[in-house]
């Protein structure tokens, strides 16, 4: 074990752990998504919403801005106390922190929309339902594609943090790493996947967005 | 039309995983059929939760999650306690015995583990399976050269150069009541010169590497005979025996009475020399606590027909 290099012990833990890092690898892939889904399923309606009014927006982006502001592992603990070890107070963490990203980008999406094009909707008898559907929406749908994909980011590396409080995935194995002999290789080989996870989403999130964007159609 | 479709499917997928609320799919976070096995962050006890936990999925229908890493057997405790887990993949009698009831060992091990055992399921309505068969201690441990040089062979042999000595200590053992430091200090009557609170798996290297000159670490880590570290003897009887058990809490095991069998088969298969061989695996083999486990199991046949 000792006269291997380190890229040869890498390979041999890969040999060794490749089901168990795949495992692990999904696991912490399904925390981070679920978290980043709930924060867009609560996140979007409450940006399209402040969009209306200038004060309310002020008021709850400053909220999302002080969540933001909390060092993770803080938050991990004060949740903690809540909800109790395990996975369930990872995803919430993950939700509070994809939040304000999302928000803060589809309030900006809406911000942008041409008054202009939202004229000529109702000049054409379009109800306000109807106008957040067909122009709304499709306009700023880019900006807000731009918030999940800066929040599903952030939320891999916090969800690497979340194996503090017992919820699994790639931290621990970086966990792991920093207590064993020759810790590593296997450091890397948690950490490595984690980077590799972020890149990919990022780069298929990058890609939706510039599928969305209307002015490429 | 096609669009639409897309949003009502859509919305409707993202409800189904709002209402599933705290279980979420793939993860099996919590459900009735879901066990919860906390582990702390020693290798040992994630080789034996990965154990448990294969056990239980290869003989039974229900399903494991391993809560890992929590960082003393404190902690382990509270979230049995407060609901957040369902057993301890291992307590040691030794350590409840001091710690959370606050007792001092008798002398006689079984006496110790039998009033932890009962006191256990009278008190928290917890159940302490049969135990996997050894028993880890912490044990002073020097390198060959060390002991030379200071003539060390018991613990109170280090008395004399005490104030000289740097040792690196467990940090939960460093400042914990019952068998901790500060007990330590009254019953051998001196204390170290500087005493620096480490994560456990590190000791072993730090005082090979000489960087510590004695260290306090578990017996049955693989790494004291590879390294060739010499263990000091405990001649003041101070750590009382750390029996190792599977712990449940009495609900879970009413709801699932098939988990006592399951976990029965483990009791007695594990002596300290297969757990140091198990730990030396994972610690320095570049092999996680899952797949020794797995590989340990299946060579023995998930002990299929024992204890039956």
């Amino acid at each position: 074990m000792k006269n291997m290099n380190l890229g040869q012990q890498l390979v041999e833990y890969f040999i060794n752990n490749g089901m168990y890092v795949l495992q692990q690898f999904s696991r912490h892939f399904l925390i981070s998504i679920y978290g980043v889904l709930l924060a867009a399923i609560v996140g979007v309606p409450i940006g399209i919403w402040i969009s209306r009014s200038k004060k309310l927006s002020d008021v709850v982006i400053g909220i999302a801005n002080v969540i933001q502001t909390i060092p993770s592992l803080a938050m991990l603990s004060i949740i903690m106390l809540g909800l109790g070890l395990g996975v369930n107070t990872v995803i919430v963490t993950v939700f509070l922190y994809s939040l304000l990203p999302i928000i803060k980008n589809t309030y900006t999406g809406m911000q942008n929309v041409n008054e202009d094009i939202l004229d000529a909707g109702k000049g054409i008898g379009m109800t306000a339902f109807q106008r957040l559907r067909f122009i709304e929406l499709p306009l700023s749908m880019s900006v807000i594609m731009a918030g999940i994909r800066n929040a599903l980011v952030l939320a891999i590396g916090i969800t690497a943090i979340g194996s503090f409080v017992g919820s699994g995935g790639l931290g621990d194995i970086i966990i792991r790493g920093t207590n064993a002999t020759n810790g590593a290789a296997i450091i890397l080989a948690g950490a490595l996947p984690t980077a590799i996870m972020a890149i990919i989403s990022d780069g298929v999130l990058g890609f939706l967005e510039k599928k969305l964007d209307p002015s490429r159609h | 039309m096609n669009k639409r479709r897309i949003t009502i499917v859509s919305v409707l997928a993202m409800a189904m995983i709002f209402l599933s609320g705290c279980g979420f799919p793939g993860l099996s976070s919590s459900s009735d059929d879901t066990i919860r096995i906390a582990a702390l962050n020693t290798t040992e006890q994630q080789i034996l939760a990965s154990m448990d936990q294969q056990m239980i999925e290869h003989y039974t229908d229900l399903h494991v999650t391993i809560i890992s890493n929590l960082g003393s057997s404190n902690v382990s405790f509270e979230a049995m306690k407060r609901g957040d887990a369902d057993m301890s993949a291992a307590r040691y009698d030794g350590t409840d015995l001091t710690t959370i009831l606050g007792k001092t060992s008798s002398g006689n091990p079984k006496t110790d583990s039998e009033t932890v055992k009962k006191a256990f399921q009278k008190k928290y309505g917890f159940t302490y399976l049969p135990s996997y068969g050894f028993a880890d201690t912490y044990a002073w441990m020097v390198t060959q050269a060390t002991a030379k040089k200071y003539n060390l062979n018991t613990v109170s042999d280090m008395k004399t150069h005490a104030s000289e000595l740097s040792v690196g200590l467990d940090q939960t053992w460093m400042k914990r009541s019952g068998d901790g430091y500060p007990a330590f200090q009254k019953k051998y009557n001196f204390s170290f010169g500087t005493a620096s609170p480490m994560q456990i798996g590190l000791v072993y290297d730090a005082v090979s590497a000489g960087k510590m000159d004695a260290v306090l670490g578990y017996s049955t880590d693989g790494r004291i005979s590879s390294y060739n570290l010499k263990l000091l003897k405990d001649d003041q009887n101070f750590f009382p025996p750390y029996y190792a058990y599977p712990v449940a809490t009495t609900k879970i095991l009413k709801e699932h009475p098939e988990l006592i069998k399951v976990l029965s088969k483990l009791s007695g298969k594990i002596s300290v020399s297969t757990m140091q061989k198990l730990n030396y695996q994972a610690d320095d083999e570049l092999k996680e606590p899952s797949v020794v486990a797995k590989e340990f199991l299946q060579k023995h046949n998930y002990f299929e027909g024992s204890n039956d």
